[in-house]
């Protein structure tokens, strides 16, 4: 029962929700010496949207300011949920990559930098697909990059809630505020209503979707840390006191066993209907992983198999998320990247870790991130539990592997979709994918992007015709510059001899490349595509180091 | 969407420039930046069609509020009301 006195504080608070980002950032940081970095008057707009008819921001959704918090220097990020849903492009990606990159630079030479995340976002900005999803990636990197290094704190306080890949991104943070209105889910509830129907949910049951995503939800199950009310003041000290917390020894999206007994405490009920699953399963990544395999291939879960391969002098480890119909997780049949396959992914790669540990670091194994998968999962039992943060713990595993000098390479050989792809593989510090018409990288599925953009089908055939980051072509998405090679093979469904020969000697060339190459993902701005498409995250970077100070 | 440009006689340059506004449902986001002789206005709006309201809209604001300056304003369907909001909070941030 709420008693009088909550009614009278409810009264008297300052609502932090009914703020802008630009004034939510102001409240949070110490009065005095804050001052925004990439502003409005910088004029760094998306290049993608005015092309399609959408009228941009000046600073594209994302307010970036530097100060204090309770004395200590700290960088407040802050997304805007009133700009297309606060969605997140190539420009406002970039910012919130940079800002935290910065950071960590300065954490690294003595001044301690706090990073504060003010996360209302329903993920990738969908007019911008292909460099929205690598902007999440990057975005994910840096935070993990600033994360051992000083605190990096979500705050989810609504009305929009945090949902799309940057909900694997406040699975990774130090620490996560909500609110009561805030939300937090892998997948939006109108997405997984258009992707699996609405017996799988129903977007207009508000009661359910918050008893699921909702900030109370969450912060009971473990996935957040605080819950506070509506208000400035008491935010703000909450900002304040897990900013003085410091970084923990472990963080949430390293716990992989605590993850796995919550998930493994509930049985998922078996599915009504088999049939309604729909579409052929993906059947490349196993052929591929058996083709390129020295032996045998084993799996500690039936959905994620791993064998070795021998690439030139290195014994390289394999990972590839396959289809198991018989997976208790219905929506995870068909090669989904769902609870079980982000746990067991995370498992994997921290114990390849773990094992290499005592080698210097240019020996370490290589890890091949073999991609063939429809998505993630869409599905009630995924968000009650917390797909985000399976998927957090397998962007940290990759993420750390890749800092710890193992070679990460991804192979796409079919389907890579959305947080599918940023959980197995878009950690990569290097990017291969065959040029087949089979192969298809995007953001979304089509069908609900359309939905999602207010679009039609063919309206956004024909937009991706002339917009390349919307495009569905592989051909298109390497020019965006985050390919490393594309390869030719004779049958991308069942690989012959040569074509097994040809991945080979292409892998051990990515090995070698990656062995050179910087640990973090800042090659995928300078690579020779991203000198010609990605001249807005180029300038963002520029024009953000040179005001940090 | 529709771009429209538009100026108006103006003499009083603002001390300094404002950024008020979102470009959110209904809203809209005004960039005033101090200019000479006139005010110049560029409009980006997701609305197409409403080039005689907006001139309608501005020529009564400016003829009230003689603000030289140049102003950036990008619209998602703000109502002429919110237009006149914006507009009047920018030149009041834009004060000494």
């Amino acid at each position: 029962m709420t008693s009088t006195t909550d009614w009278a504080a409810r009264l008297e608070r300052t609502s932090f929700i009914e703020l802008d980002a630009r004034a939510r950032a102001a409240a949070l940081l110490d009065d005095g010496a804050a001052y925004e970095l990439c502003g409005p008057f910088d004029r760094i707009e998306s290049p993608w949207l005015e092309p399609q008819g959408v009228v941009p921001q000046s600073d594209d959704g994302v307010v970036v300011v530097k100060g204090r918090l309770g004395g200590r220097p700290a960088v407040v990020i802050a997304i805007e949920q009133a700009f297309q849903g606060g969605g997140i492009g190539e420009v406002s990606g970039v910012k919130i990559a940079t800002a935290l990159s910065l950071a960590a630079r300065d954490s690294r030479a003595g001044t301690t930098t706090a990073a504060v995340l003010l996360l209302e976002t329903g993920g990738v900005r969908l007019q911008e697909a292909n460099l929205g999803l690598a902007t999440v990636a990057e975005v994910c990197s840096a935070l993990l990059e600033l994360r051992a290094l000083a605190p990096v704190v979500g705050v989810i306080a609504g009305a929009l809630g945090c949902f799309g890949g940057m909900s694997i991104a406040a699975g990774l943070c130090t620490k996560l505020i909500m609110t009561e209105e805030g939300r937090l889910g892998l997948d939006g509830p109108a997405v997984i209503e258009s992707e699996a129907g609405v017996a799988e949910f129903d977007a207009s049951d508000h009661p359910l979707i918050w008893s699921i995503t909702g900030g109370r939800k969450r912060t009971r199950t473990g996935l957040a840390d605080e819950l506070v009310a509506d208000d400035v003041a008491t935010l703000r000290s909450a900002v304040i006191g897990a900013v003085a917390q410091g970084v923990p020894a472990e963080h949430r999206s390293q716990r992989i066993g605590e993850l796995r007994a919550h998930i493994e405490a509930a049985r998922p009920s078996e599915p009504p209907d088999l049939a309604a699953a729909g579409g052929p399963p993906m059947t490349r990544g196993r052929a591929w992983t058996q083709a390129l395999a020295d032996g045998g291939v084993n799996g500690g879960v039936p959905s994620v198999i791993s064998a070795d391969v021998t690439l030139g002098e290195d014994l390289a480890r394999i990972l590839t998320v396959v289809p198991d119909p018989h997976s208790p997780y219905h929506r995870a049949r068909r090669g989904e990247v769902g609870l079980r396959e982000g746990l067991a992914l995370a498992s994997e790669v921290t114990g390849t870790v773990a094992e290499d540990a005592h080698l210097p670091d240019e020996r370490r194994r290589p890890i091949i991130a073999l991609v063939d998968l429809p998505s993630q999962a869409y599905g009630r039992v995924e968000e009650t539990f917390g797909i985000h943060q399976a998927l957090a713990a397998a962007v940290d595993a990759y993420a750390t592997a890749r800092a710890a000098g193992h070679p990460v390479i991804v192979l796409i050989v079919g389907t890579a979709l959305s947080g599918g792809l940023l959980a197995h593989g878009f950690q990569a510090n290097q990017v291969l994918a065959l040029d087949d018409p089979g192969v298809l990288i995007h953001a979304m599925h089509k069908e609900a992007a359309a939905k999602v953009t207010l679009r039609t089908v063919a309206e956004l055939d024909e937009l991706a015709g002339r917009i390349l980051p919307l495009s569905y072509d592989v051909t298109d998405w390497a020019r965006l510059g985050l390919c490393d090679e594309l390869l030719t093979v004779e049958n991308a469904d069942v690989p012959t001899e040569r074509d097994v020969g040809r991945a080979k000697d292409a892998l051990t060339a990515a090995v070698a490349r990656a062995r050179r190459g910087p640990r973090d993902l800042s090659n995928r701005l300078d690579s020779p595509g991203a000198r010609r498409t990605r001249t807005a995250s180029r300038r963002v970077r520029e024009a953000l180091t040179a005001q940090w100070g | 969407m529709q771009t429209l440009t538009y100026e108006f006689p103006a003499d009083r340059p603002p001390a300094r420039r404002a950024h008020v506004g979102v470009v959110g449902s209904g809203d809209l986001e005004v960039l005033m930046t101090p200019a000479n002789g006139a005010a110049h206005v560029r409009v980006r709006t997701s609305v197409d069609g409403f080039d005689t309201v907006w001139r309608t809209v501005l020529e009564r604001f400016f003829a009230r509020h003689p603000v030289a300056a140049s102003f950036e304003l990008n619209d998602f369907g703000a109502t002429p009301g919110v237009v006149t909001l914006r507009l009047r909070q920018a030149i009041e941030e834009g004060r000494a």
